[in-house]
C-alpha cells in the first residue's frame, strides 16, 4: 500500500506546497488526519530480514532477524507552534507490517517539520505497568533494571565471535550520562510543506536506514562490539549513530 | 460516608469510602499511620485502590499459575508468617530445584519504598513482579503464558471485571492488581509502635537497646520505617559464588560497588537470615559483624562504618531486646492479607 504513495511524482507535492501561505491556526474545526509511515531500509533498499546478507562500512557482513524501535512524542510544527499527537507511543517492528504506520487526527494547518523522540520518554520508564505499545509483553522492557529497550537490532555476522555468531543490540537507558533518548526534528525539503485539511488524510513517509548504526559519529565494528544489552557508554554510542538513520522520504498532501 | 476509626484499631488501615453504590469498584483510601511521613510518590495515584482490585491482587499473589509449573506463587517465597519474606531461608527455592541469588525481602510498607530489589534496579512497584515471574530460577514463566492461563479461568474474568470494569485480562491490569495488594500491606503495630503511641512501655532492656539504636543505627535505619532507602556498603566480603557487587550493576558506577539497599528493620526477628545473601543467621551474628566483622579496606565502605561500631555484650543483648519489639504480629496474622484457605474442598 505504501508503494502506491511512493509512486506519486515529487512535482505534484511541490504544486500543493505552492498553493498559498496560510496563517497558522490554533483552533480546530473538523480535524484532518495525519498518517506516519516508516520504511526500514539498508542504504535505501527495503530491509529484507533473515535472508539477505548486508555489508557494513567496515566490510563486515551481517543478516537481520529482528529490528524494532520506539517512536514517541510525535508532533508537527507550523510557523508559530506545534501540534502534538496525544498519548504518542509507537513500537515500529519490521516483522509486523501493521506497526510500520500509524494515524492520528491533527489540526488543519500548514506544517514545515516533523518532530519525534526515538525511544520512550523517561517519565513512562518510571510510571509502572503500561499497556498497548508499552506493554512488557512486547519484549521491550527490562525487568531487572527497569526501563524500556528503545531500539533492538538482532541478527548474525561471521565477524561476531560470540555464541552462534550473534549480533544483539538492545539499546536503552533513560537517564544520566548515558541517556540514549533522542529528540529529532526533521524539516521537510525546501519548498515542501505538509498540509492537513479538514476530513483529509495527509502522510509523511520516513525512511530509516539501518546501515547508519555502524558509523557516524562512532565507528562501531561488529568484530569489536557484537553485543550491547545494557545501558552505558556503548549503548549511547550506538544511539548516537542510529539517531542519524531517519530522513523524510516523502510528504503526501491530500 | 467515610467511616472513621478513632485511635488505632487493629484493622483500621483500610477505610472504606463506600461512596459508590451498585456496580463498580468500592474505592478504598490508603491510610498513612499517624506520625509517619507521606510516601514520596503516591503509588495509588494512577492505580486507584479498590476492594475489588485488592482482592484480585491477593488471589494473584497466592496463585501458583503465575509460575511455570504451578508450584511457585509469589506467596511461596513471601510468606505472611515470616513478614512476607522467605522464612529461615538464605536463598529462596525456584523452579526445577534452583536457588535465587539474593535473600527474599519482607513485603510490607512498600508504599514508601522508592525502588525495589536489593540493588534498586526496579523503579516502580507495578513492574516488580515481572522479575520473579520471568526469572528461570524463580517462577520461570513468561507473561504471555500467565495471561493465557488466567483468561481460561472464569473466576478471573469475573474478578477483573469487578476491579476494572470489563473482563479484559492484560498485563497492566494484572500488575496493577498485584500492586494494590502488596502496596496495601502495612506494618505499623509492633510493640515499638504501641510504645510510640503511649499504649505500651519498653522493658528496661528494650529501652536501653532503643537508646543505643537511636545513637548508633538510626541514621541508616531511620525511624519510623527503619530504613532511609539509601544504598550503602556495610563491609561484607564478596561471595565468590555470587560475585554480587550490588548497585553498581544498575548504575554502572564504580562508586556504587558493593552497595545494597538499607533494609527496614521492622519485623527483623522474623526475616532471618540477614544481609542481601542471607549469610548471617541471627541478630547476634549481625551485631557481631558491625562490631568486629566489617572489612574496613573496601573503598566504597560507608563512611559511618570505617571504625566499625563499638558495642559491648550488654549493649548487644539490649539491642536484640529492642529489635524484637519491631515484630508486628498484627500484620503477620491479619486475615486481610492471608490466603483464604478452604478446608475439606474437593
Amino acid at each position: 500500500m505504501k508503494n502506491r504513495f511512493l509512486s506519486i511524482p515529487l512535482f505534484l507535492l511541490t504544486v500543493f506546497s505552492l498553493s498559498g501561505f496560510q496563517k497558522a491556526r490554533t483552533s480546530i474545526g473538523q480535524p484532518g488526519l495525519l498518517k506516519i509511515t516508516f520504511v526500514n531500509t539498508v542504504k535505501g533498499k527495503p530491509l529484507q530480514m533473515d535472508s539477505t546478507v548486508y555489508t557494513n562500512p567496515f566490510s563486515e557482513t551481517y543478516s537481520v532477524r529482528k529490528f524494532k524501535y520506539y517512536i514517541s512524542n510525535v508532533a508537527v510544527a507550523f510557523s508559530d507552534g506545534i501540534y502534538k499527537e496525544i498519548d504518542s507511543y509507537h513500537l515500529i517492528d519490521e516483522s509486523k507490517p501493521a506497526s510500520l504506520s500509524f494515524i492520528f487526527s491533527a489540526a488543519p494547518n500548514r506544517y514545515h517539520s516533523f518532530m519525534f523522540m526515538i525511544g520512550v520518554d523517561s517519565l513512562k520508564n518510571v510510571s509502572g505497568a503500561q499497556t498497548g505499545p508499552l506493554d512488557p509483553l512486547n519484549d521491550m522492557f527490562w525487568t531487572w533494571n527497569s526501563g524500556y529497550v528503545m531500539a533492538k537490532l538482532e541478527g548474525n555476522s561471521p565477524q561476531s565471535k560470540v555464541v552462534n555468531n550473534k549480533v544483539e543490540f538492545h539499546i536503552g537507558g533513560f537517564s544520566g550520562e548515558y541517556n540514549v533518548l533522542k529528540k529529532l526534528l526533521l524539516n521537510f525539503p525546501a519548498g515542501i510543506s505538509l498540509d492537513i485539511r479538514e476530513g483529509k488524510t495527509s502522510e509523511i513517509i520516513i525512511e530509516s536506514d539501518l546501515d547508519k548504526w555502524w558509523q557516524h559519529p562512532n565507528d562501531l565494528k561488529i568484530s569489536d562490539h557484537p553485543v550491547c544489552t545494557t545501558p552505558g557508554e556503548l549503548a549511547k554510542k550506538i544511539a548516537d549513530n542510529y539517531s542519524n538513520m531517519f530522513s523524510i522520504k516523502q510528504v503526501i498532501n491530500n | 460516608m467515610i467511616s472513621l476509626c478513632a485511635g488505632i484499631a487493629l484493622f483500621s488501615l483500610f477505610i472504606s469510602a463506600g461512596n459508590k453504590p451498585g456496580p463498580g469498584p468500592t474505592y478504598l483510601q490508603f491510610k498513612i499511620p499517624a506520625g509517619w511521613p507521606k510516601p514520596a510518590t503516591d503509588i495509588f495515584a494512577k492505580n486507584r485502590l479498590s476492594e475489588e482490585g485488592f482482592q484480585l491482587g491477593k488471589k494473584l499473589f497466592y496463585d501458583g499459575r503465575l509460575s511455570k509449573d504451578g508450584n511457585f506463587p509469589c506467596a511461596g517465597c513471601h510468606q505472611q508468617f515470616g513478614a512476607f519474606a522467605s522464612y529461615d531461608h538464605d536463598f529462596s527455592h525456584g523452579y526445577n530445584n534452583t536457588f535465587t541469588t539474593r535473600n527474599a525481602p519482607g513485603l510490607f510498607n512498600l508504599a514508601w519504598m522508592p525502588a525495589m530489589h536489593w540493588d534498586g534496579g526496579v523503579n516502580h512497584i507495578e513492574v516488580q513482579p515481572l522479575s520473579p515471574i520471568t526469572a528461570p530460577n524463580e517462577m520461570a514463566e513468561n507473561l504471555d503464558s500467565v495471561l493465557r492461563k488466567l483468561r481460561k479461568d472464569t473466576t478471573y474474568l469475573r474478578l477483573f471485571k469487578a476491579a476494572f470494569g470489563t473482563p479484559e485480562i492484560n498485563s497492566q491490569r494484572m500488575l496493577k492488581a498485584l500492586a494494590q495488594f502488596t502496596g496495601s500491606i502495612v506494618s505499623s503495630n509492633s510493640k515499638y509502635d504501641k510504645v510510640q503511641r503511649g499504649e505500651a512501655s519498653f522493658t528496661p532492656g528494650e529501652l536501653n537497646g532503643y537508646n543505643f539504636f537511636k545513637a548508633n543505627c538510626a541514621s541508616c535505619h531511620k525511624e519510623p520505617l527503619f530504613t532511609d532507602y539509601s544504598f550503602r556498603n556495610n563491609g561484607l566480603a564478596v561471595s565468590p559464588f555470587l560475585n554480587d557487587y550490588g548497585r553498581m550493576k544498575i548504575t554502572g558506577n564504580k562508586a556504587d560497588s558493593l552497595k545494597f539497599k538499607v533494609p527496614s528493620l521492622r519485623n527483623v526477628a522474623l526475616t532471618f537470615p540477614y544481609m542481601h545473601d542471607g549469610r548471617l543467621y541471627s541478630l547476634g551474628a549481625v551485631i557481631d559483624h558491625y562490631r568486629s566483622g566489617i572489612i574496613t579496606t573496601q573503598p566504597t565502605l560507608d563512611p559511618l562504618l570505617v571504625n566499625r561500631v563499638t558495642i559491648s555484650n550488654k549493649e548487644k543483648n539490649d539491642l536484640i531486646y529492642f529489635l524484637n519489639t519491631l515484630t508486628d504480629t498484627t500484620m503477620t496474622h491479619d486475615p486481610r492479607f492471608s490466603e483464604k484457605v478452604t478446608y475439606f474442598s474437593h
